[in-house]
């Protein structure tokens, strides 16, 4: 037999990119299960609306741009790009609302970069935020705890926006939008005039739960370090604390920030993403500090419900730059001086 | 037990060892042919000192060290040289060198050695000399020249034997340790002697209980010697990794151990400084892991140095057949080999004969995700990740900003790369890239410096030479200045002068003295010779000024018309004279050839009278030549006397 000439090592671990992406999409699944229980079969069906779309995209992209399709098909990343965009997505989405921001994502913000690995923003938070800022209400159309949709209400309101009773007798609002306008109240007026409030933390607490639970296993799995993860949670609720014991009436405490919202979704499954991030460990830190303290800012002060869309893209933008001044110091170098010794 | 350190990243491939290291090793005999390349090792290669048709005994030199980092060659059986040529050498290039050929004769005979039976008597000197004629280099893969690292120029407080063989598939060392534990220790205590009796840690991994045992066996309380087992990692037996696994330490970049007191050696060096002071024997055999599925008989040989893998693969049955890749060294870190002729050289430590899907198979490989395993697995702490990105930009700036040198080439970032993206051949690339670009700066360099150095010259000599004269200058002036103050009553020299000429022309206007016509005939003559010359000279650098079409040419046509009638004129005036003297210069020149001439046959024959058969004839031919020239110069002298009578006449006339 001819023998071949390789260069080293001729030895591989046989892991594999999709391998990573599989475990990110099942690591999904328990809050997906979970925010199904609470808000109906919508994120479900977004869910498979997204991944179709996301899959043919991909495929016309691919064949457009002259690539073997199914390798690259096969690598799982458009999918884990799908689920993300239909996770954070509300529950009444309609059909269009997910194909902007499928479209968005896999056409503009991967493939025009130059696709997997190219892209300097996260597919996925610019779909989403993109839909943000154009569809504002339909973005926040957020369902209710205490009855949801059956899946014959959900598939007629997803395809032709029409549902019994109208669609304002089901949204409610979410409890970081209540927490946020609070009308001149304290946040326990709020709490005991608004049974809403409660309802809503108790399910998103779930929610945050379920894929906290996703995420250990990812990093029990070795798919991503602790670095992002912990940096953000941890930067967010600092802030969230110092702000909480300067005025408990004002600011919700660090454990309603870190269990509402995307935190968990955004802290495991988005902050984590490696293309767009953060090189280094120590860079990554930075990146996940820094998104945590943007959503804190954006979610007390700004005007949107949720904030972690813009902090990640805000952070996505200053990668490179964390990445320049955090380069670890490589084996036998001397750690580099303090530059504070010079300029006492 | 010794607290050891970890390393950073690291990784954990499957250790296939067991297939090669259940059975002893098996010595396997000479081959017919062995081919030894005169470069072994690091540095420079050796210089053969036998030719073709010598005959060599088993472990006579045949090549010495060239330099302080090169190593000596013996040869490994007795035969004959039978060529000194370019063979292929064991790299992943396959390009060839020069190799001595010895054609054994099968006696295997010893020429004389010289065992040491009391080492211990021995001077560092004497140590450093027997480890260096023994062409000893490290047995664990580089083959850096073993006497370089044992004479450091501080102080040494560890020897580390290198024991880890964290390689997969390897198990030459185990192999080793199990059997040859007295020697090594006794290497070791050879080599502690040699460095001022450091203390000795052996690392050694702990998947090689037997190995650590019989170490321990072979040891005993009052040396200052500890077997270290440490976790089972790949790549601890990479020299900085052992160093910071053992000690805490890292090595400086761009530094070595010796700069932290340290000294690392392979187990299989030690081994081979004990056969060489103690035995007397040169590195000549090594032992050779031969594994793979494609090997029948997988095991560890102890083979001869310059035998050729065809014949190892052989001897441990490979089925060549089912090869599908021949790796020399092991599964990370190891060359491919195409030709089974390479031969095994002091750093083969292994032939991994795989068959088809034993080893990772070439997929094309996906883009990279920047997951960040390779960082984890990195134990040089670099960024893969980035320096991939820079290699394949060709950034090699940045790469180089991101410590690409210090990267080890292990491999771990490749074998955990999810995207399965050959990492270290990139950055191969960038570093044989940045080599070469150096080397052009530098050349580039060189070159600018020696024009600017020669431009300088140039400047400075023009400089010294204005300088000078302007000194010679200043000199004269002062001189004149002097001269001047010295006679002050004189008028002006130069109008003296003047008028000193002037009163020596009238002088001669009035002269009653008439010339002699012979005189008057001399000035015309010269006259006429200088005019001539000087038209000469002018011709000439008019068609040079014309060829450069330079801007004096038009002043040197004027120059060179004026001097053609100037000539022209002398000429005539001389020809006049001369008519009016009645003289034939043609006929005078005539006159004058053939006395020469006639000279000149008179000294031929005078030469061919000495060796001559017929003497007599030729003193005739001589007698009739010397009446030939009497006349001649006879016709001369009447046609000059000629000349002095008739002038008079014609001054008279």
């Amino acid at each position: 037999m001819a023998l071949v000439n390789l260069s080293s090592p001729h030895h591989h671990s046989l892991n594999k990119t999709s391998r990573l992406m599989v475990w990110v999409l099942l690591a999904t699944l328990p809050g997906l299960a979970v925010q199904s229980y609470f808000y109906g079969y919508g994120t479900l069906i977004n869910l498979l609306w997204a991944s179709f779309l996301a899959l043919g995209f991909e495929a016309i992209v691919l064949g457009l741009r002259r690539r073997p399709i199914m390798p690259y098909l096969t690598d799982g990343s458009a999918l884990v790009t799908a689920f993300l965009i239909a996770l954070a997505l509300p529950p009444f989405s309609p059909w269009w609302l997910t194909l902007v921001a499928v479209l968005f994502s896999i056409i503009f913000a991967k493939h025009l970069y130059g696709g997997l690995g190219n892209n300097p923003f996260n597919p996925a938070m610019v779909g989403y935020a993109l839909c943000l800022i154009a569809f504002p209400v339909s973005m926040t159309q957020w369902a209710g705890t205490e009855a949801t949709l059956t899946f014959g209400q959900q598939w007629q309101w997803f395809w032709l926006e029409s549902v019994t009773g109208g669609i304002d007798s089901w949204t409610r609002a979410t409890p970081l939008d209540l927490m946020r306008r609070t009308n001149g109240l304290t946040l326990t007026e709020v709490a005991s005039s608004n049974p809403q409030l409660g309802l809503g933390l108790v399910a998103s607490m779930w929610i945050n739960l379920a894929y906290l639970l996703g995420g250990l296993i990812l990093l029990a799995a070795r798919v991503f370090t602790w670095h992002a993860p912990v940096a953000m949670l941890a930067g967010l609720g600092f802030c969230a604390g110092l702000f909480h014991m300067g005025e408990p009436d004002l600011y919700p405490s660090a454990s309603q920030h870190l269990l509402t919202g995307a935190t968990m979704l955004s802290a495991f499954f988005i902050v984590t993403d490696p293309v767009s991030g953060a090189t280094s460990r120590k860079g990554k830190l930075v990146f996940g500090v820094g998104v945590g303290i943007l959503v804190f800012i954006i979610r007390s002060f700004g005007s949107y419900p949720d904030a972690f869309a813009f902090a990640i893209l805000l952070m996505n933008l200053s990668a490179p730059l964390i990445d320049t001044y955090t380069q670890p110091k490589a084996y036998g170098h001397q750690p580099k001086k303090s530059r504070s010794q010079g300029e006492e | 037990m010794r607290k050891t350190w970890n390393f950073h990243g690291g990784v954990h491939p499957l250790e296939n060892k067991t297939q090669s290291n259940q059975l002893p090793i098996v010595v396997m005999p000479a081959p017919k042919q062995l081919v030894l390349p005169l470069s072994q090792h690091m540095g420079k290669a050796g210089k053969a000192v036998v030719k073709p048709g010598d005959y060599v005994f088993k472990g006579q030199l045949i090549a010495s060290a060239q330099g302080f980092v090169s190593a000596n060659i013996h040869a490994p059986s007795s035969g004959y040289v039978s060529a000194l040529e370019e063979r292929t050498l064991p790299h992943q290039s396959a390009l060839s060198g020069p190799c001595i050929v010895i054609d054994t004769d099968g006696k295997d005979q010893w020429g004389d050695l010289n065992p040491t039976i009391d080492p211990k008597l021995l001077s560092k000197s004497d140590l450093l000399y027997l480890i260096q004629a023994a062409g000893i280099t490290g047995m664990g893969g580089a083959g850096f020249p073993g006497a370089v690292k044992l004479q450091p120029k501080s102080s040494i407080h560890t020897l580390i034997i290198n024991a880890a063989e964290c390689e997969p598939y390897i198990t030459a060392d185990d192999r080793l340790m199990r059997e040859y534990a007295d020697q090594i220790i006794s290497g070791i205590q050879l080599v502690q002697q040699l460095l001022d009796q450091p203390q000795c840690l052996i690392g050694i991994e702990d998947n090689k209980p037997e190995a650590i045992a019989a170490l321990n066996h072979a040891l005993n309380q009052h040396m200052n010697i500890e077997v270290c087992v440490i976790e089972t990692k790949y790549p601890s037996g990479g020299e900085k990794q052992l160093i910071e696994i053992l000690t805490g330490q890292q090595v400086p970049n761009e530094g070595i151990p010796a700069d932290i007191g340290i000294v690392c050696q392979n187990v299989g060096t030690v081994k081979a400084v004990f056969d060489a002071i103690v035995l007397g024997q040169p590195l000549i055999t090594r032992i050779t892991t031969v594994t793979g599925k494609a090997a029948v008989n997988a095991g560890n040989y102890e083979v001869l140095i310059g035998t050729k893998v065809a014949d190892v693969l052989a001897f441990a049955k490979v089925d060549l057949i089912k090869t599908s890749r021949l790796v020399m060294g092991g599964p990370m870190m190891g060359f491919t080999i195409q030709d089974t002729q390479t031969p095994i050289i002091k750093s083969s430590n292994c032939i991994l004969a795989a068959a088809d899907l034993e080893l990772a198979t070439v997929a094309d490989h996906h883009s990279c995700i920047r997951c960040g395993l390779c960082e984890v697995a990195c134990p040089a702490e670099l960024l893969p990740q980035q320096l991939f990105w820079f290699a394949k930009a060709e950034e090699f700036e940045k790469a180089q900003d991101h410590n690409l040198s210090d990267c080890i080439e292990c491999g771990a970032c490749a074998w955990v790369c999810p995207s399965q993206i050959p990492l270290v051949q990139y950055y191969r690339y960038a570093k044989g890239r940045i080599k070469a670009l150096n080397n052009e700066t530098q050349l580039a360099e060189l070159s600018r410096m020696r024009f600017e150095t020669r431009e300088q010259r140039l400047v400075d000599e023009k400089s010294a030479k204005e300088e000078k004269r302007k000194l010679r200058a200043t000199a004269a002036a002062a001189a004149q200045a002097a001269k001047r103050a010295a006679n002050p009553t004189s008028a002006d020299p130069i109008a003296a002068a003047l008028a000193r000429v002037n009163k020596r022309k009238q002088e001669q206007q009035t002269a009653t003295t008439p010339k002699s016509p012979e005189e008057v005939y001399k000035e015309l003559k010269t006259a006429a010779a200088i005019t001539r010359t000087k038209l000469n000279k002018t011709s000439k650098a008019l068609t040079d000024a014309k060829a450069q079409d330079h801007e004096q040419a038009a002043g040197l046509q004027e120059t060179v018309i004026a001097l053609t009638t100037k000539a022209a004129v002398a000429q005539a005036k001389l020809h006049a004279y001369e008519t009016k003297l009645g003289l034939d210069p043609e006929k005078e020149k005539i006159l004058q050839v053939s006395v020469a001439k006639a000279n000149g046959t008179i000294r031929q024959l005078e030469k061919i009278l000495a060796t001559a058969a017929d003497p007599k004839r030729i003193e005739a031919d001589i007698l009739n030549a010397k009446a030939t020239h009497e006349a001649a110069t006879q016709a001369l002298a009447d046609h000059q006397t000629n000349l002095t009578k008739k002038p008079t006449s014609a001054q008279e006339s």
